[in-house]
C-alpha cells in the first residue's frame, strides 16, 4: 500500500533521524499542512470559525497535557487553571498597552512560573496523589479568579480582550484568527514531534517508564519532571491566551472551569497517551462529535417525522458520546492515535501480512 | 576510548578507584550489610558473591546512591561519593545494570542505548524546539558514540527492534551496552548472566573482558556462577548474612571453607 518502507534507505544519521520514518507519512502530513493552509478557501467561515479555530487551539493545549502526562506520566487535573492564567496574564498585559506578540509570551511565561511553583510543591507526591494536588490547584485558581476583581472583574464578569494585533497587522477577519491559531498549532506539532528524536524526549520517557533505572542513567527525575510542568505550562498559557483572543473575545472564569481540565485530559486520554496524531483525533472527537451526533438526531427526527422534546435532543448527544467513548477505550485502550497506528501498521506489509514480525 | 587498557593487572596497593569503608545498612531491624570494605584497583574486574540475600545488590545500591549506608564511607577515585544521590553518581562516572533489567520498553534498542549518553547530552526544550539548528549536532555526534558500542556488543541487526520483544540474552546485552556508552570508569554489573546458557555467559564474559582491555573500565562484577568468577575476575569479595566472610584471589576463596558452607550448606570434611 502507500504506507511502504520498501526503497527507504537510511544512508546517513541525518536521514535516519527524520520526523517521518515513513515516505507516506511526510507526505500525508504535507498534504494536510497544505489543506490547512487552504481551509479559509474551501471551508464555509461558519465552520472554520466554530469547528475548525477552536479544533486547532485545543490540540495545540491538548498536546501540552500530553507533554505532562504522556511523555513524563504525571497526571495532571488542573490543567484549565494553568491555561486561565496565560490567558488572564495576556489579556492584561495586552490592554495594559504591550504589544500582542509580547503579551501572549508574557501569558505563556507567567503559566510557566504558576504551573512550575505548583509541580514543586506537587510533585513530591506521585501518582494519584498527584492527581489530587493538582485538582486543588485548579481549585484555588478558580477561588482566586472569581474572588479578585483585579483579575477578572469578579466573578460573573468578562474582561473584554483587546484586539489581536500581531506583526503590525491587526487581525479582525475569521480567515486571520484562523491563521493565527493553525500557525500556534503548527508550531507546538513540530515541538511536539521532535520530541520524539531528541534527549529531551528520552529523558521523559525514561522517567515516566522507570525512574530509578532513569537515575541510574543520570537523568534527574525531579528537574526534568518541573521542565515538563514549565514547558507544558508554557504552551497551556499561549493556548489559553489565543483561545480568548480568537475564539471566545472574552475571558470569564467559567472558561476554564474544572470540568474544562477534565475535558482536556479526556482528550489526550482518548487520542493516546504520548501520540501527536492522537492529540488531533481526540480533540476532534470531544469537541466536534456532540455537535454532529445533535446535527445528525436533529435531522433523522425530523426526516422519520417525530416530534421529539427539546431535552431528549440535548441529552442523546451526550448519551452516544459517552458511549463512544468507552467503546474506543474498550476496542483501543491506548487510545485513537493507537488506532490508526494499527491500522497504518497493518497496511504497511499489506497484501504480505505474513511478513509482519 | 581515551583510557584503553590503563593496567590489566591491577597494582594493589595503588590508588583505588572505588572505595568502600565499614560500609553498614539497615532497614528497620535488619541490617542487611554490616562492616563491608573493599577497594578495587583501576582496570580491575571485581567479582561480588553470596548466596540470596547476603546483601550484594544493598552494597550496589549503598554504593550507587539509592540506600545511602547506615554507617561507612563510599570513595570514588579518591572523593567521597557517600549518600550522592544516584543521578549525580552516575555523573561522576558510575554506570550499573540491573538484576532484573530495567530497560525501556516501548523505546527501541537504539533509544534506549541513546539514554545511556544523558550525562554527556544537554537535553532541552530550546534544543528540541530548534532542532534542526541546536539539538541534531549533538545527537548525531552521541550517535555515533552509540554505534561503536553497537558495533563492539554485535546489536547491529537488533538496533531498531523494541526491547520489549528480545530474550533475555539480547536484553542484557543492550543494557550493558547502555552501561556503556556513558563512558564509565566503574561499571557494576548485577548479575549480568542470570539465566543465561554457557555459550551466552562466555559471550558475557568475553565483552567485559574486552570492554576493560578496550574502553578501560573497571568492574565489580556480581554473579552466582562460579566458574565466571574464576575466569575472568582478578579479585573476589565473598559476602554471607551482609558480612564479608572472604576475599582474595578467586581460586583461592572458593576453596575456603567459610564459602563452601555459605554456598553449599555444611562442611564437607
Amino acid at each position: 500500500m502507500f504506507y511502504r518502507l520498501s526503497g527507504v534507505y537510511r544512508v546517513n544519521y541525518v536521514s535516519d533521524g527524520r520526523m517521518f520514518k515513513v515516505p507516506a507519512d511526510r507526505n500525508l502530513a504535507v498534504v494536510f499542512l497544505f489543506l490547512g493552509l487552504a481551509a479559509p478557501f474551501i471551508v464555509p467561515s461558519l465552520y472554520l470559525n466554530s469547528y475548525m479555530l477552536p479544533w486547532l487551539i485545543w490540540t495545540a493545549a491538548a498536546l501540552g497535557l500530553n507533554l505532562v502526562t504522556g511523555w513524563a506520566g504525571q497526571l495532571h487535573l488542573g490543567y484549565a487553571a494553568v491555561m486561565a492564567v496565560g490567558a488572564y496574564s495576556a489579556i492584561h498585559a495586552a490592554r495594559f498597552g504591550l504589544p500582542w506578540e509580547i503579551a501572549l509570551v508574557i501569558g505563556g511565561l507567567a503559566s510557566s512560573v504558576i504551573g512550575s511553583l505548583f509541580a514543586f510543591a506537587a510533585l513530591r507526591v506521585k501518582g494519584l496523589y498527584l492527581a489530587l494536588t493538582t485538582l486543588a490547584m485548579q481549585f484555588v485558581m478558580d477561588w482566586v479568579l472569581t474572588h479578585s476583581p483585579a483579575i477578572s472583574g469578579g466573578s460573573h464578569a468578562s474582561l473584554q480582550a483587546p484586539t489581536l494585533e500581531l506583526l503590525g497587522q491587526e487581525i479582525v477577519s475569521d480567515t486571520g484568527y484562523y491563521y493565527v491559531a493553525f500557525g500556534w498549532c503548527v508550531l507546538v506539532t513540530i515541538f511536539m514531534l521532535n520530541l520524539k528524536r531528541t534527549g529531551l524526549g528520552r529523558a521523559l520517557v525514561a522517567v515516566r517508564e522507570k525512574d530509578y533505572a532513569a537515575a541510574i542513567l543520570g537523568v534527574n527525575s525531579f528537574y526534568y519532571k518541573i521542565l515538563a510542568f514549565a514547558t507544558s505550562s508554557f504552551i497551556a498559557g499561549v493556548s489559553g491566551a489565543l483561545l480568548v483572543a480568537t475564539f471566545f473575545f472574552l475571558a470569564a472564569p467559567e472558561q476554564f472551569s474544572v470540568n474544562v481540565s477534565i475535558q482536556v485530559l479526556a482528550m489526550v486520554i482518548i487520542g493516546g497517551l504520548a501520540s501527536v496524531i492522537g492529540s488531533y483525533f481526540g480533540v476532534a472527537l470531544i469537541l466536534l462529535v456532540p455537535g454532529l451526533v445533535n446535527g445528525v438526531v436533529t435531522s433523522a427526527s425530523q426526516a422519520l417525522g417525530m416530534q421529539v422534546n427539546v431535552e431528549t435532543l440535548a441529552h442523546i448527544p451526550n448519551a452516544v458520546y459517552g458511549a463512544l467513548i468507552v467503546v474506543i477505550l474498550l476496542i483501543e485502550p491506548l487510545g485513537l492515535g493507537k488506532l490508526y497506528g494499527n491500522i497504518r501498521d497493518y497496511l504497511m506489509v499489506w497484501p504480505f501480512d505474513q511478513l509482519r514480525k | 576510548m581515551t583510557t584503553a587498557n590503563k593496567s590489566a593487572n591491577a597494582q594493589p596497593g595503588g590508588k583505588p578507584i572505588l572505595e568502600c569503608i565499614g560500609i553498614e545498612r539497615r532497614f528497620g531491624g535488619i541490617t542487611a550489610v554490616t562492616g563491608v570494605d573493599l577497594a578495587i584497583q583501576p582496570g580491575e574486574i571485581f567479582g561480588l558473591v553470596g548466596p540470596n540475600g547476603s546483601g550484594k545488590t544493598t552494597l550496589t545500591n549503598a554504593i550507587t546512591g539509592f540506600y545511602p549506608p547506615n554507617v561507612g564511607k563510599v570513595r570514588l577515585d579518591g572523593n567521597d561519593i557517600t549518600g550522592t544521590s544516584p543521578y549525580k553518581v552516575a555523573k561522576l562516572g558510575v554506570a550499573r545494570t540491573f538484576q532484573n533489567l530495567a530497560l525501556f520498553n516501548g523505546m527501541s534498542v537504539l533509544d534506549n542505548i541513546l539514554l545511556g549518553r544523558h550525562i554527556h547530552m544537554n537535553p532541552g526544550v530550546l534544543r528540541t524546539a530548534l532542532y534542526w539548528w541546536a539539538g541534531r549536532p549533538e545527537e548525531i555526534e552521541n550517535r555515533k558514540v552509540v554505534e561503536e558500542v553497537i558495533e563492539f556488543l554485535q546489536l547491529e541487526s537488533i538496533r531498531h527492534e523494541m526491547v520489549d520483544g528480545l530474550p533475555i540474552g539480547l536484553k542484557k546485552r543492550v543494557e550493558l551496552a547502555r552501561a556503556l556508552v556513558a563512558e564509565p570508569q566503574m561499571l557494576i554489573l548485577d548479575e549480568p548472566m542470570a539465566g543465561m546458557n554457557q555459550e551466552e555467559k562466555g559471550y558475557m564474559s568475553r565483552f567485559i573482558l574486552d570492554a576493560r582491555a578496550e574502553r578501560g573500565v573497571s568492574v565489580l562484577l556480581i554473579e552466582h556462577h562460579m566458574d565466571v568468577i574464576i575466569g575472568i575476575c582478578d579479585r573476589m569479595l565473598a559476602l554471607n548474612y551482609g558480612e564479608m566472610i572472604a576475599s582474595g584471589i578467586p581460586r583461592e576463596v572458593v576453596k575456603d571453607p567459610r564459602v563452601i558452607e555459605a554456598y553449599i550448606g555444611g562442611s564437607h570434611g
